[in-house]
């Protein structure tokens, strides 16, 4: 049975007087892959903000893993070291630097200047590259600058940077923003993989993306949560059509 | 791997190769060691400018491969030669005194002996007590110690309460740009206890040593040179391998590296404190070179011309530093010691001894908006091409898809 791994109880969030986020509650259990889903200004990316350290909510509890440690304490890479990943909506790899040198900063190591700075090679390393780079496709493009990648490689590279750093939690905004459909499909496998050991939440307002995910869902809107079930469920809620549809 | 670090950095080879026969030709060129085609005033020059290229390495990797645009590094500089000249104007007024108190009927008391020296010292500010940051002056290793610690220190806490806040930029080079300006205002004033404006001086005569200034400048220019050269090592050391990768991508995305989970201002602190106190070597060397030391070599432009050195030569690659600096400092004794041509044009005479910062803004300009590799950029050209083709690969966003970030 999956245990609680993420729990986000009664968080709100106000930007200059606009509540951003509302009294929400989520709860992600590991393994477990879920999706949310929501109109522009529900609240998604906040809510991702507010699990890594960007913002600080107003009020609510952020609780993690069996310690139960609060997150809101702790800055963003900290936060990161505990074992949370994201990726960002727009593809951010470093584009000056080769595809293994981006996964290899990613790779899971001591984060310390001095454990860095001393940091050796070691064949464990590159053997974690190279499987990275064949599940992510990109076996062919170690030597090549990240910003030469096309969009979809950039994406997937991104993931690959996450699945790197091994976190238990992986946030995914927007993975399918920009991709052929090819790379769509491609992209939902490798989500669906990597939460048979992790959990995933990924955020998206592509409905048809999110099908193909075939996972549990929850609706944000105005920043709470209005509906949570199968897709299927969710679709026929009342309320949902009335936000996706009605105005 | 198993490949060593000089075998994957082939540049730093090449780097240490051409320092090393420069070295050998000044040497055999020199008055002191060769043929005397060159003049010792002219060797300290070259000593003088191979410090300037250790400070502009470390320019380059705060701001080239970090990303801090640091307006404080002279700072770092200045302090490095004050430390040093406490001690050489210390210990050499000491002799001076020695000697002259050694005519006295009766021997002097060391009261009487560090009141003569105070007084030498400090009479022009009109004073002659000694200030409580000379207590160490007249001790050699304290004072070199100081060359790494006070500016180790300074940065460690000014970078330290900057980058804690995130400040990033702009912003960040205001900052800088205003502790260099308070502490050069501070060093101006005669109660700041380093001889106001008059500064140090006589820091070419090394206490103890009765060597000619040929033989005397010779060695600095060695220690100058073997200087740069540790530090090329050190600073290629540090922007190679994996925490080379972490600073460069600081420097481009600071965010996505929090996000990764590296604490960015420990990186940031451990850059900027490493480079200042490399920037404090590179002044200890190089004021006893120039002689003299005061508190307008910490103003703000001089850290100002060290970014336009790095600018100039290629940011992001030591060797386009150690090329900028090298190049515009040269030039500028060049043309600012009226060496350089008059040009007549008729109805107006360009001197270039006014002209030449003119001339200096212009290329600066120039290079940062045709050239942003700088000087250095041009031996991308002659290294091996890349036969890649740049185009649109398979899925790639296209116009239609929207603007490309």
């Amino acid at each position: 049975m999956s245990k609680r791994l993420l729990e986000v109880s009664g968080v709100s969030v106000t930007f200059d007087g606009f509540r951003a986020i509302n009294n929400l509650s989520i709860a992600i259990a590991e393994p477990e892959l879920r999706a949310v889903i929501g109109p522009n200004g529900a609240g998604k990316t906040t809510f991702m903000d507010i699990i890594t350290g960007k913002t600080k909510p107003d009020e609510g509890k952020v609780i993690w893993g069996e310690k139960s440690i609060s997150l809101l304490g702790m800055s963003e890479s900290q936060i990161a070291r505990a074992g949370i990943g994201r990726k960002f909506q727009k593809p951010t790899v470093f584009e000056a630097q080769t595809v293994r040198e981006n996964l290899a900063m990613a790779l899971k190591n001591k984060r310390g200047p001095f454990d860095v700075l001393f940091y050796r090679k070691t064949a464990n390393g590159a053997a974690r590259i190279e499987a990275l780079a064949a599940e992510i496709g990109l076996s062919d493009q170690l030597t090549r600058v990240a910003g030469e990648l096309s969009h979809g490689q950039k994406q997937w590279l991104e993931i690959g940077m996450l699945l790197a750093q091994d976190p238990r939690l992986l946030l995914v905004d927007e993975p399918a923003a920009g991709m052929t459909p090819a790379e769509r499909e491609q992209t939902t496998d490798l989500l669906v993989r990597a939460a048979k050991t992790r959990a995933v939440v990924v955020v998206e307002h592509d409905m048809e993306f999110v099908r193909r995910l075939n996972c549990k869902v929850t609706v944000l809107h105005e920043g709470s949560v209005l509906a949570e079930g199968s897709l299927d469920h969710v679709t026929q809620n009342p309320d949902v059509i009335e936000v996706y549809l009605g105005r | 791997m198993t490949k060593s670090f000089l075998a994957t950095n082939r540049s730093v080879l090449v780097f240490l190769l051409v320092l090393s026969l420069f070295t050998l030709a000044v040497t055999v060129m020199a008055e002191a060691t060769g043929y005397g085609l060159i003049s010792t005033s002219f060797v300290k020059t070259l000593g003088k400018t191979l410090c300037l290229c250790l400070i502009a390495i470390a320019m380059d990797v705060v701001w080239g491969y970090c990303g801090i645009l640091s307006l404080g590094h002279f700072a770092f500089f200045g302090i490095g030669g004050y430390a040093i000249g406490m001690w050489l104007m210390y210990a050499r007024t000491e002799e001076i005194v020695a000697g002259s108190l050694a005519n006295q009927p009766l021997p002097a008391t060391p009261q009487e002996v560090s009141d003569a020296i105070g007084t030498q010292i400090f009479g022009v500010v009109g004073s002659s007590d000694f200030p409580l940051i000379w207590s160490f002056a007249h001790s050699l290793p304290l004072q070199l110690l100081a060359i790494l610690i006070v500016p180790g220190l300074l940065a460690l806490v000014f970078g330290w309460l900057a980058f804690r806040s995130r400040v990033t930029g702009v912003y960040l080079s205001i900052l800088t740009q205003a502790m260099t300006l308070a502490l050069s205002l501070y060093l101006f004033q005669n109660d700041s206890g380093l001889r106001g404006n008059n500064g140090l001086s006589g820091l070419q005569n090394i206490p103890g040593v009765s060597a000619s200034q040929d033989d005397v400048s010779i060695w600095f220019f060695w220690a100058s040179a073997v200087a740069l050269g540790l530090g090329y090592l050190l600073f290629a050391f540090v922007t190679s391998g994996k925490m080379g990768s972490v600073i460069r991508a600081i420097r481009d995305d600071e965010a996505r590296v929090r996000f990764l989970g590296y604490h960015v201002e420990s990186y940031k602190l451990f850059v900027f404190t490493i480079t200042a106190m490399v920037a404090g070597i590179a002044g200890a060397l190089y004021y006893p070179q120039a002689g003299i030391i005061n508190p307008a070599e910490i103003a703000p432009i001089a850290s100002i011309y060290l970014a336009v050195w790095v600018a100039i030569g290629g940011r992001g690659r030591l060797y386009g530093a150690v090329i900028g600096a090298t190049l515009v400092s040269l030039l500028s004794s060049w043309f600012t010691g009226g060496s350089a041509p008059a040009i007549n044009l008729g109805f107006y005479k360009i001197v270039w001894t006014d002209w030449w910062l003119v001339l200096l803004g212009l290329s600066f300009v120039v290079v940062t908006l045709f050239f942003p590799q700088g000087i250095g950029g041009l031996f991308d050209f002659v290294a091996v091409k890349r036969n890649s083709d740049y185009g649109p690969s398979e899925g790639a966003w296209r116009a239609e898809e929207g603007k490309p970030e």
